[in-house]
């Protein structure tokens, strides 16, 4: 089902043993068997089992609340309630890794008096079984008196507007000054003006999250969890009001997070509990849990307003955001900055005005999301290029074509890419690769449509990212990889003992991999902003080279050559041209143990550091690389009902060099899918703060019967800044795939839906508002 | 879940009869395949007293195919009509609609009887059935009784089905030799979701002129509907794209849809209109 | 049965014995007693994460009452390989890249295999129609296609699934 074309540099891969292969991950046999366990599948004597007591209102007052007879219950072992709780409130900033000194984000643990969004938490409940704790929670009473809420982000904008928290409902701003708008405007033989909008989307992982809690021996509260960031620890410690060093995370592998598991879920309530009966708590949320449990994606209405000569060269853009942040800040400023960042899209565009706001609301709180504000941006500039290109009467491709960024150019932020600018190739490859249109007849139309794409690779440069890794040879030649970093499923472990072997000479089978301990396994960071290949590959390609080097120079001195003519190569170690030169890696182990030839390395990897963007011009380094491509797709609509099917799906990346290929068309081939739900059959609803797609019945991500066979195309430049030449593909692999998709109808029904997500009922009402504007 | 009950489970169907007689309605429910009522107990939406699971009674299955009449144990899956070479053969839009019926497992499970007792507007099986003019059988320990599947709905979610009773059969007579029989679902995604609108229509033809019309509206009003006058129009005459278009019109008076959160109830109206005309003219053309 | 009784299972070739409120689905059941390849997504029959074989035939353990599977024949994706002897379709699934996060990999599993024990040669329609109440979050299916088709290979060739 899935086509793989890769480009490479000729001569440039012929070294590499271990990677660029797609080697069977480490993760995937045990995975296959169910013999992997996720968070949820361990269990302690004595486990407690918890559940959390919600509010069904949006905004409210908490009037009353009686837990007595919950407490009563024959089994309920212990309910907590903001009243049980010190006045201590729990940070939701980013993941403090860095130690930054945060904003003013900080959320109640539970509700305390006021209710800000459907689903807040108000209890907490322990006790010796599942069945006991529902019924517990059917036990506690709670009275909520309505207060005024605001459910969008213009309207709470207003003066007189309800307050959700704080002193006004502005949670971020950001804004880019550069160059001349004005006089670029002037310039302009056409301005051309739309705004796209975008709606609320839920994460939908498979595993809703889950955890298990237990204090320790020495009084550290160990959480067992299913989460992106093992580095929460210290904000867990402050909320729950222990030291650091008295939490620890053990992470298991996830069941999909896609930045649902970025912030803090379930963990805060687990050391709370767990330090208060003193017993192993068990949290699993259920769906309905995890739907009014987690942030969801930023929905954004962005206005675009593009200059252009008639002979296609965009002479100044001038862009307009407001992001829907919800009730709680969590991650909005970073969602927005990106978003800011990437408003022009992968053009060189000299003169360009952004200003955007985020702004709470009553809704369920917005935070990460795979393409973090990247990908709203790109759903609006990729469909604003189509629509400039049909307004001057030029080929949407020649237009863009006109316009590309290229190595060396300044982008949205005055800084100059280093790296390859891929887009040109990417485009026209992933075009290409539709081939012949697939004939129809009425009242099915053909469409067509691409995106291009700029997205981030590395978090934030002002940041001041690091990663480390720990790499070690054992004396009988096996290698242990130790990083603190989280395996969400794209296969981020695996990809770290390639890059070992690769190094070190040895087969993929020869190493394990122990990852996300707190306490055990060196902080990588997290596992978000397209980071953990990039970061932790990086540190571990500098740990296992700094014992190669010791190695190699042990071997030298064996053989009686210079250490740079020693390869170490498929568990051998040898001399190119010299057959009688060589040994197995293991007896070089054997060597170097016995002369105290030092086996192991911890290695620290460190992002480009800059200073904050300019807050008046938005100018500055924003992120350490880039990475850019596109995807394209091929739909068929039925006109009269408006049903869309995706016919085909391409993506084509610059990926830098793909460690392993099938992860990467993996990826490829996720975000497609991701994609495709964004723009035509996934929404959250909220309707007065109050959700109304509570499950998967009503919530729907494509399934099998929905996806096309998707055809991903790697590109390599090796021009990226993680190992080997690598970018990143994460994100990327679904930013461009939702504009993609609504070209494509746009192509097919010759009128524009420019609210996500693209529904039947909405096309056939543009059709009919596009003939009647054409009969009027 | 929690749900408090007494689960039950009898090996032959007059003793799971006799546990559901003289019980007071709603105090006891039938456990088929399991795949609504399960769901509705750990929503707390049903909470009888008592469950009775019927799948250790063996004689509820099975596809039957008479000189005039095929029949349907109650206790079919939705698996058993999509690889049924009978259905396929007798009653196609049956399978086209078991296709599109939520996904493997669900259809593994499923029972015919439970797609019309769970008295949904959005059951899929529901309008194919009807425009066969299906007949479900209704047992109690007091006896029989044949039901029109026409006239077993009377409103949003409820039926003419007596808390005692089961339906044990699902009966209709076989096309005539002319015939189509078909559906299309229409859905927010395709893959297993709920029908925004569902519409099965089946034509016959002797001599030149459509000698039956049938045409079975899903998801549009409180229950499954029929559009008589719709069908009136068609019956007795040769087709014509006016008159299909007409029919089509017709149908769309015929229902009563509703906006909700998949869709609205203009929306509705429009796909009825398109989908009825489609199906018509479909058939129409695969039997002239 | 009250509302409590003993039942006894049959998972995966061997029988257990554990006693259960009514209303425990099979599901929690198979959880409980340590079957936990067997896992949980939705509760309502939306995403086949929780899948198993009764009788061969694939069903959604969260809508099916333990006590109503008692006698037949119960098997998660655990009992279908292991890591030294995996069935054709657990490594397929590992060699063609169709497990990212894997959680909802056995579920997927066992729908494949109810598919193949009715249908041993099927086209991409089978497969499609087989999976489709299967969701999968990560990888698009674009690789659990190529997995369930090398599979079904491996098993009419009598090799392996590479």
């Amino acid at each position: 089902m899935t086509g793989t074309e890769r480009a490479r540099d000729a001569g440039a891969n012929i070294g590499y043993r271990q990677i660029g292969r797609p080697l069977i991950r480490t993760d995937a046999p045990g995975k296959a068997v169910g013999k992997t366990p996720y968070a949820g599948d361990y269990t302690m004597p004595g486990m407690l089992h918890a559940k959390v007591v919600r509010s069904p209102l949006a905004s409210a007052r908490l009037e009353r609340l009686d837990v007595v007879a919950a407490r009563a219950l024959p089994g309920v072992v212990c309910v907590l309630t903001a009243a049980d709780l010190p006045d201590r409130l729990a940070p939701t900033d980013i993941p403090g890794q860095t130690g930054q000194a945060r904003l003013k984000t900080d959320q109640q643990i539970l509700v305390r008096e006021r209710v800000r969004y459907h689903g807040e938490p108000v209890a907490l409940i322990a006790d010796e079984s599942r069945d006991i704790a529902e019924r517990a929670a059917g036990l506690v009473e709670a009275d909520y008196a309505p207060l005024p809420g605001v459910f969008d982000p213009e309207e709470a904008l207003k003066p007189g507007a309800p307050i959700v928290q704080g002193e006004d409902n502005v949670v971020a701003e950001h804004r880019i000054r550069k160059g001349d708008v004005a006089a670029g405007m002037a310039e302009a033989d056409l301005v051309i003006e739309n705004t796209f909008r975008t709606q609320f989307i839920e994460h939908a992982f498979l595993e809703p999250e889950v955890g298990l809690a237990w204090v320790d021996e020495n009084e550290v509260i160990n959480i067992r969890v299913s989460t992106q960031v093992i580095e929460h620890f210290r904000g867990i410690a402050d909320a729950v009001g222990v030291p650091h060093n008295k939490i620890r995370i053990r992470g298991a592998l996830v069941g999909g997070g896609f930045g649902g598991k970025e912030d803090v879920t379930v963990e805060t309530y687990l050391a709370l509990l767990a330090l208060r009966t003193g017993r192993p708590v068990r949290l699993e949320y259920t769906r309905e849990d995890s739907f009014l449990g987690h942030g969801k994606r930023h929905p954004f209405k962005m206005t675009y307003r593009t200059g252009v000569t008639r002979y296609g060269r965009i002479t100044a853009l001038e862009v307009d955001m407001i992001a829907d942040a919800g009730a709680y800040v969590f991650l909005s400023p970073y969602v927005l900055l990106y978003a800011v960042v990437a408003a022009p899209g992968p053009y060189r565009i000299d003169n360009l005005k952004v200003d955007a706001r985020a702004v709470a609301t009553n809704n369920m709180f917005t935070s990460a999301f795979r393409g973090f504000g990247g990908a709203q941006a790109c759903i609006a500039y990729e469909q604003q290029m189509d629509e400039v290109a049909k307004a001057i009467g030029m080929d949407r491709i020649a237009f863009r074509r006109r316009n590309y960024l290229r190595t060396g150019d300044p982008i949205s932020t005055g800084y100059p890419i280093q790296s390859a600018v891929w887009t040109e190739d990417c485009v026209d490859r992933a075009i290409e690769a539709l081939g012949a249109p697939t004939p129809a007849a009425s009242p099915v139309r053909i469409g067509r449509g691409v995106a291009a794409y700029q997205q981030s690779y590395g978090r934030l440069t002002f940041l001041h990212d690091t990663s480390e890794a720990w790499v070690g040879v054992e004396v009988d030649g096996t290698v242990i990889v130790r990083s603190g970093v989280t395996d969400i499923g794209a296969g981020q472990t695996s990809a770290l003992g390639q890059i070992a072997v690769e190094i070190l000479g040895v087969t993929l089978d020869q190493v394990v991999i122990y990852n996300s301990d707190s306490a055990v396994t060196p902080l990588a960071g997290t596992t978000t902003a397209t980071r953990a290949l990039y970061m932790t590959g990086n540190a571990v390609h500098m740990a296992a080279g700094a014992i190669r080097e010791r190695f190699a120079a042990r071997a030298a001195e064996a053989f009686g050559v210079e250490a740079r003519e020693i390869e170490m190569a498929d568990n051998r170690v040898f001399v190119a041209g010299r057959p009688e030169l060589e040994m197995s890696f293991v007896d070089l182990v054997t060597l170097c143990a016995a002369d105290g030839v030092h086996r192991s390395e911890l290695a620290i990897f460190r992002a480009p550091f800059s200073d904050k963007l300019d807050p008046e011009t938005g100018q500055g380094q924003a992120h350490p690389d880039y990475t850019y491509g596109a995807h394209a797709v091929e739909v068929a609509v039925d006109i009269e009902t408006g049903e869309v099917t995706v016919l085909k799906s391409v993506g084509a990346h610059d990926v830098g060099q793909a460690i392993n290929p099938a992860a990467v068309e993996g990826q490829i081939e996720g975000g497609a899918a991701q994609g495709q739900g964004y723009a035509l059959s996934e929404e959250m609803v909220y309707r007065e703060g109050e959700l109304v797609t509570p499950s998967f019945s009503e919530y729907l991500i494509p399934t099998a019967m929905d996806v096309p066979q998707i055809k991903s195309i790697i590109l390599e430049s090796r021009s990226g800044i993680g190992p080997f030449g690598a970018k990143g593909i994460g994100e990327p692999a679904l930013t461009p795939v939702a504009p993609a998709i609504a070209n494509a109808v746009a192509d097919a029904i010759g009128a524009r839906v420019h609210d996500l997500p693209i529904t039947p009922e909405k096309i056939v009402n543009a059709i009919a508002a596009a003939r009647e504007k054409e009969e009027g | 879940m929690i749900a408090e009950f007494e689960l039950e489970t009898p090996d032959r169907l007059d003793a799971a009869l006799a546990l559901l007689a003289g019980q007071d309605a709603g105090a006891g429910a039938a456990l088929a395949g399991g795949t609504n009522l399960i769901v509705d107990l750990r929503s707390g939406r049903e909470s009888p007293a008592r469950v009775v699971d019927l799948g250790g009674i063996d004689a509820l299955r099975g596809i039957e195919v008479g000189a005039d009449a095929i029949t349907l144990g109650a206790r079919a899956t939705v698996t058993d009509l999509l690889t049924s070479p009978e259905i396929a053969a007798h009653a196609p839009a049956l399978v086209e609609a078991a296709r599109v019926f939520a996904g493997q497992m669900v259809r593994n499970a499923a029972t015919v009887a439970g797609n019309i007792a769970c008295g949904s507007p959005a059951a899929d099986l529901v309008p194919p059935l009807m425009t066969l003019d299906a007949e479900v059988t209704l047992a109690s320990t007091t006896g029989e009784r044949v039901v029109p599947l026409a006239e077993y709905f009377t409103g949003y979610r409820a039926d003419v089905r007596r808390g005692d009773e089961l339906i044990t059969r699902i009966r209709w007579p076989r096309l005539p030799e002319s015939s189509v029989h078909g559906f299309h679902k229409l859905a927010r995604r395709k893959g297993d979701a709920i029908t925004v609108v569902g519409v099965s229509v089946a034509l016959s033809v002797a001599g030149g002129r459509c000698s039956r019309a049938r045409i079975a509206l899903g998801a549009v009003a409180p229950m499954v509907v029929r559009a008589p006058k719709a069908e009136a129009m068609l019956e007795g005459v040769a087709l014509t794209p006016a008159l299909i278009e007409d029919a089509a019109r017709q149908a769309v008076e015929e229902c009563t849809p509703i906006d909700d959160i998949r869709a609205t109830a203009a929306y509705r109206r429009h796909c009825v209109h398109v989908l009825t005309r489609r199906l018509v003219t479909a058939a129409w053309d695969r039997l002239v | 049965m009250p509302k409590e009784k003993n039942v006894t299972l049959t998972v995966n070739g061997r029988q257990v014995t554990a006693r259960l409120p009514s209303h425990r689905t099979l599901l929690e059941a198979l959880r409980d007693l340590g079957f936990v390849d067997v896992k949980r997504g939705c509760e309502k029959g939306d995403c086949g994460a929780c899948a198993v074989l009764v009788d061969g035939v694939a069903i959604d353990s969260c809508l099916t009452l333990a006590a109503s599977v008692e006698g037949r024949a119960i098997t998660t994706v655990a009992g279908l390989g292991d890591r030294d002897a995996p069935h054709p379709l657990q490594d397929a699934f590992a060699a063609s890249g169709a497990v990212q996060c894997g959680y909802c990999t056995p579920g997927l599993i066992v729908a494949a295999q109810s598919l193949l024990n009715r249908t041993p040669e099927p086209t991409d329609d089978d497969i499609r129609l087989a999976l489709s109440g299967n969701l999968c979050r990560c990888t698009g299916y674009a690789k659990i296609f190529d997995a369930v088709r090398a599979a079904a290979r491996a098993l009419r060739d009598g090799g392996d699934a590479r």
